[in-house]
């Protein structure tokens, strides 16, 4: 599939908790989003250069994920740091894997992917405007599917879309060629009545078998 | 107090009742049956104390239990007076049977997926795994759904015995090729499990998280 160049949102930020991590894709290459204890989130290709293991698979201590299978364990920066078979090894700048950019704005998690010409998404929403997480919705339907229902992204990445009579704010993620994300912001104050939030959830299951039943 | 479980330490089911255990603090004499290859349970004298083949089978004083759900229901009311794991108060009362039945109904389609994938069970691959999504699916909407109200379990306020009978097959789901990708909520609430007081691991379901 097209794997354009750009900034692409993997999750909610409030559902990446810190010291987990989590699985994904992108273009159907796997990732693992993980969040260190201190709060800082990272986004890497998810394979152990070791046996090739997931590493979503693994688990998180301080700023370090290690592998499920024998514990190697890497740095923010993505190199191995610590083989717990060989305790003293001084360990090869070698094993390191793949990292890639990645911020977190209007409750997002993003990853850059390839060399977008302009460093985006840099525009609204305002980077203090709060939003309160909704949901991130998967569907069973190509992106270009997904982006269409929603009438299109704007720069920023996002696409305005009016969920039962409220605004709010959806990022695309094509996960692989027929499966995609929509992860859903609402442009609200934190403190949001949450019966107002479990009505757009409501609306949220709408959307999705709207748009899965869309025809191609 | 002589609890006696007769189980598989590969069995969800098994792990269902495992996990009550560990949330009651109960112990329990456990028998290890050869279910797969042997089919222990299918004989004499298994089949003497459940006539129906299957395991789990709990045993206590002269009250012989199946079905996971059954036996999960029973160590609550049995051993949990204040009603925390099997709430009294009626619309708890009611979600938590809901969701028990969801357990044995909906999310059989997994249990017969995983035992294709790990055992060799005959079973329609790609139909089993439709049916575990979709079932997966309505446990992510309503726990999403929960955690937007503030609540962070599948019933009631607190944890209840359905969340003990609906984690294994979302924590095995790897074992038949389904993973947690589409599943953040769930894969935040599996973790709450993981936090109880009690909580026990299996197979297939790591130490470390």
């Amino acid at each position: 599939m097209d794997e354009p160049d750009g900034w692409y949102a993997v999750a909610l930020g409030a559902d990446i908790e810190p010291s987990t991590s989590a699985g994904t894709r992108l273009f159907g290459h796997e990732l693992v989003v993980w969040r260190d204890a201190a709060g800082a989130v990272h986004v890497w290709e998810d394979r152990c250069p070791h046996r090739g293991m997931r590493l979503s698979f693994g688990f998180v201590r301080g700023d370090h994920i290690a592998c499920l299978y024998h514990g190697w364990r890497y740095d923010a920066a993505g190199q191995c740091r610590f083989i717990p078979a060989h305790p003293d090894l001084a360990v090869s700048p070698m094993i390191r894997t793949r990292t890639f950019p990645c911020r977190e704005r209007a409750g997002l998690i993003w990853v850059r992917w390839g060399s977008p010409a302009d460093d985006a998404p840099e525009a609204a929403p305002d980077e203090a405007a709060p939003v309160s997480p909704l949901r991130s919705l998967y569907l069973d339907a190509p992106a270009a599917r997904l982006a269409a229902a929603l009438g299109g992204t704007g720069s920023d990445g996002l696409a305005r879309l009016d969920l039962a009579g409220s605004p709010v704010l959806v990022a695309v993620q094509p996960l692989a060629a027929a499966a995609s994300a929509a992860h859903i912001v609402v442009p609200a104050a934190p403190e949001a009545p949450t019966a107002d939030l479990a009505r757009l959830a409501a609306a949220c299951i709408t959307l999705r078998r709207t748009i899965e039943g869309a025809a191609p | 107090m002589s609890l006696r479980l007769y189980d598989y330490e590969l069995d969800e089911n098994g792990y269902k009742v495992r996990l009550a255990l560990g949330a009651l603090g109960l112990d329990c004499e456990t028998v290890a049956v050869d279910m797969v290859p042997g089919a222990e349970q299918t004989r004499s004298p298994l089949i003497d104390l459940n006539p129906l083949g299957t395991l789990p089978i709990l045993v206590d004083g002269g009250t012989v239990l199946r079905e996971a759900e059954a036996i999960l229901a029973y160590l609550a009311r049995r051993y949990d007076p204040a009603g925390t794991w099997l709430p009294q108060e009626p619309a708890a009362f009611g979600e938590t049977l809901m969701w028990l039945a969801f357990a044995t109904r909906e999310l059989h389609a997994a249990s017969l997926a995983r035992r294709a994938a790990l055992f060799d069970h005959p079973g329609d691959g790609p139909e089993l795994e439709s049916r575990s999504r979709a079932a997966f699916r309505a446990m992510e909407d309503h726990i999403v759904l929960r955690g937007l109200s503030g609540a962070g379990w599948f019933a009631g306020t607190g944890p209840t015995i359905a969340d003990l009978a609906l984690f294994p097959a979302f924590a095995l789901s790897r074992d038949f090729g389904i993973d947690h990708e589409a599943y953040p909520g769930l894969r935040r609430w599996s973790r709450r499990v993981r936090g109880l007081p009690g909580f026990r691991t299996m197979p297939g379901i790591p130490d470390y998280h």
